[in-house]
């Protein structure tokens, strides 16, 4: 039997409902009613706690779809969290209300889909998971498959399988070899369950979890590297909840590694004039404090960076995060709209990103607009700088 | 089909149903501001809407208001919903005018320094925009982040930088407003209503829908200060020497007063702020600053330090979480009462055994808005009712020693007739002559109305206050 989790009862009651969250929020910009606003939904919860300070199940019911589509019409994008009059952990909050939410069985047919298809055929593609290393024979990548490691680079679904950004393994890859490092790929990798985490199966995502863990450590490694930001914040922040203990290997996103590298002299980029400005993906940005090292990396290569309007901690959604494409794939649109605009806005040659799916995106978005700009990773960026792609 | 299905079924055929919700979740989160309602209020009124609106332009406001006379259905205008005095909050049902759709920056006139806004604009988007040009704003509101230029215009009007530049309103050219009956107006200093009429006005007698704001030449250099004092009234003399010897931007004093023994301690106090002018002189203007802090044995924080405190001015209630709710009221006193207010506040704590936080926003040499915040916890439903009537205990106080309320709405009415009786007057005969049907904003401001649209005369209110106040204590 499920119970509902409690829920943080001061972080629902020290809500302010000074809507300085709704004003940021990138889905209430496009929605415009304030029950889809970060402020609405608090006061939406504190209308449905129950005295036992948990969400009372009769009232969820009786509120039913369009209550679950206001929770899971959201990008996860961290941004009402940051600017939170009172400090309150919005993401936390929101995380527990879609468990609960998919505990009762209240979620979009898509969540449902989705999370079916990822527990099923472990990735989030429906795909057969022995084709997850089919992009090595597509780009020609040169890569090891070894019983035991220093490194092991942690691909994830969307880098493996699709098309448009699976130049980001090969150029990771490829960097590692350049690197000399001592490096495998994991034979049999899962889905790292983030998807599930934020589709609030909370179970399933443990087992996916269990089984990542255990791949890993039985190579010895004692690093594991994504280019992922969702993998990144699955295996270094959700794993030690899920599992209840700290994994044995220390977790880096890709920037961080290239930072090192460079900084370390273990990997030289050779200047350029190529004028480019960088979006910061939510999840590796705001919510994982990786601001400084992806700025390192392009700092090597050219001397014409343009930061775009809002950056940093402050950076806006792409608006791929949170699942919202896979419930509302018109909304993440005009997100993705928006966010495009901005970049393109200051007349740089290239759009640099460090997250497959924020690339994806906006190189989609661009494709549909005239003089589109190029949009890649900070990892391709790296390899062609130094002529390995 | 009834008479409020056909009005539905007319305000989606002229608006378009985008504009228009009934949903049962978007009426539960529009039927409150931003204070937290005692479950009582929901018996005494209906805060519950009928209907939401968010129109996108004045013509929008105009359908919206002609059809809400045609059927006889209240219309209650709102901004971001910030101010805490039940301004937006139904009393009867209705329509909520939800004006935040209304959020273009429309021009910015280089040569005059002159900027036309829409209503629903937000303040941190004006100053954003304002960046990029040599020109900025006078005075905002301390919740800038999220608060609209029209709200503001509704409502109190004094913030940062009012001390320095005046009150929001002298910083206005023009506004267009529709009025109750739909009609359109442009109005200015000069114009009948006059700005100054309908200025804070509380949404009662007009929707502004555009503003032509003044904007001041971008000041050559900016520094912000703070100084730290062991008591309060250091402080406080210390600041009244500081508004007398310079010319600061803001001035912003606070002091907080904890329930930790059975007596309240004199706790310690800051302030903060900013001068902004030539680089010269706001140099020479801290060289002052410095001498006054000095004097009156404060402590002038570090460069970094006070501009980390300047940029955090518009997070007043990061406190709250410690409650995790609060209690308050908002007022204007004179300066030379800002101690005895500050001690009686502490005072009340003391007896709810509350903690409590005081800010004081000076505007001029001999007036300040003072903000004093009770931290309690609403999930204890009696004790935060007899707590509430801890706001209407201090504003007894604020204008027996001459001060007036920063804004009435529906918790503050009754002091209107006793703080400010002529501006009563005038906005009672303002209100027959221009909403007659009293459809604009009813129950609010200059008096209010329970449930069956029967009055609440304001001394039951405040006798009711009064007596949960000492029932707080028998309890």
């Amino acid at each position: 039997m499920f119970i509902i989790p409690k829920l943080q009862l001061e972080d629902i009651f020290a809500c302010a409902q000074c809507g300085y969250c709704v004003k940021k929020c990138p889905v209430y910009y496009f929605l415009g009613w304030e029950s889809t606003s970060p402020r609405g939904k608090m006061f939406t919860l504190k209308e449905i706690l129950g005295n036992n300070s948990r969400l009372d199940e009769q009232k969820i019911h009786k509120l039913g779809k369009p209550l679950s589509m206001r929770f899971f019409s959201c990008t996860f994008c961290g941004l009402c969290k940051e600017v939170c009059h009172v400090e309150v952990d919005l993401l936390e909050i929101w995380s527990k209300v879609r468990e609960v939410l998919y505990e009762l069985g209240i979620v979009p047919e898509s969540i449902i889909k989705l999370s079916e298809t990822v527990k099923q055929s472990k990735n989030i593609y429906m795909m057969d998971n022995t084709s997850r290393m089919d992009w090595v024979t597509y780009t020609g990548a040169d890569v090891n498959f070894k019983d035991s490691a220093e490194v092991v680079y942690f691909v994830g679904c969307i880098t493996s399988f699709s098309g448009r950004v699976q130049s980001i393994a090969q150029a990771v890859s490829s960097l590692l070899n350049y690197v000399n490092e001592d490096w495998t790929l994991l034979k049999d990798e899962w889905c790292c369950g983030h998807p599930l985490v934020l589709s609030g199966a909370i179970r399933e995502a443990r087992v996916l979890a269990f089984h990542n863990v255990e791949m890993i450590e039985s190579t010895g490694a004692k690093k594991v590297v994504t280019g992922c930001p969702g993998c990144y914040l699955a295996l270094k922040h959700e794993y030690p909840r899920l599992l209840g203990k700290k994994p044995k290997f220390e977790v880096l996103h890709s920037s961080q590694l290239l930072s090192t590298y460079i900084t370390s002299g273990r990997l030289v980029v050779p200047k350029s004039d190529i004028t480019l400005t960088y979006h910061d993906p939510c999840e590796l940005g705001r919510i994982s404090g990786i601001i400084r090292e992806p700025r390192v990396v392009l700092q090597s290569v050219t001397d014409t960076f343009v930061e775009p309007e809002y950056f940093g901690r402050e950076s806006i959604c792409c608006g791929s995060g949170g699942l919202l494409k896979a419930v509302n794939p018109s909304l993440a649109e005009s997100i993705a709209q928006r966010r495009y605009g901005m970049l393109a806005s200051t007349n740089v040659e290239v759009i640099v990103s460090a997250c497959p799916t924020c690339v994806q995106t906006l190189a989609q978005t661009a494709t549909t607009m005239q003089n589109g700009k190029r949009v890649i990773d900070l990892s391709q960026l790296i390899a062609e700088q130094v002529g390995l792609m | 089909m009834t008479t409020s299905d056909k009005f539905l079924s007319e305000l989606i055929n002229r608006l378009g149903q985008e504009y228009v919700s009934v949903d049962s979740l978007e009426k539960l989160v529009y039927a409150h501001d931003f204070a937290a309602l005692p479950k009582f209020v929901k018996l005494l009124f209906n805060t519950t809407p009928d209907v939401i609106v968010r129109p996108k332009a004045t013509e929008h406001v105009t359908e919206i208001m002609k059809l809400a006379n045609e059927y006889k259905i209240p219309v209650i205008p709102r901004g971001s919903a910030t101010w805490g005095f039940g301004g937006t909050v139904p009393v009867k049902g209705g329509i909520i005018l939800d004006l935040t759709g209304l959020n273009r920056i429309i021009h910015l006139d280089e040569k005059n320094g002159l900027l036309t806004v829409e209503c629903g604009v937000v303040w941190e988007d004006v100053i954003r925009f304002l960046r990029k040009t040599c020109w900025e704003l006078p005075t905002y509101p301390s919740s800038a982040l999220s608060s609209t230029v029209g709200g503001w215009a509704a409502t109190g009007g004094i913030g940062y930088g009012s001390l320095k530049y005046g009150p929001f309103v002298k910083n206005v050219v023009k506004v267009t407003a529709v009025l109750p009956d739909g009609r359109v107006i442009v109005v200015d200093d000069n114009s009948d209503p006059s700005l100054s009429q309908l200025f804070g006005s509380e949404g009662i007698l007009c929707v502004f829908t555009e503003l032509t704001l003044k904007m001041i030449p971008k000041n050559e250099a900016e520094m912000p200060f703070m100084a730290n004092f062991s008591n309060f009234a250091n402080a406080l003399m210390a600041a009244q020497e500081v508004l007398r010897l310079t010319r600061p931007h803001s001035l912003v004093l606070r002091t907080f007063g904890f329930v930790r023994t059975k007596d309240y301690v004199e706790s310690d106090a800051y302030f903060f702020g900013c001068f902004n002018d030539n680089k010269r002189d706001v140099y020479e203007q801290y060289l002052k600053l410095d001498s006054i802090v000095n004097r009156y044995r404060g402590y002038l924080v570090p460069e970094d330090e006070a501009r980390r405190e300047w940029e955090e001015r518009f997070y007043t209630l990061r406190i709250k979480k410690w409650g995790p709710s609060i209690l308050g009221n908002e007022f204007i006193i004179p300066v030379h009462k800002i101690l005895d207010m500050v001690r009686y506040c502490w005072q009340l704590g003391n007896q709810a055994h509350l903690d409590v936080e005081v800010e004081v926003i000076f505007i001029s040499k001999d007036e300040a808005l003072m903000f004093p915040l009770f931290l309690c916890d609403e999930r204890k439903p009696i004790r935060y009712l007899m707590s509430a009537a801890i706001a209407k205990k201090v504003l007894d106080v604020a204008i027996k020693v001459g001060g007036r309320p920063y804004g009435y709405g529906l918790w503050n009415f009754p002091f209107m007739e006793i703080a400010e009786p002529e501006k009563k007057g005038e906005l009672e005969r303002m209100k027959s002559t221009l909403d007659p049907q009293n459809l604009l904003n009813p129950g609010k401001t200059i008096g209010a109305e329970v449930t069956l649209g029967l009055p609440l005369p304001g001394k039951l209110y405040s006798t009711f206050m009064d007596g949960v106040w000492v029932l707080r204590k028998v309890i």
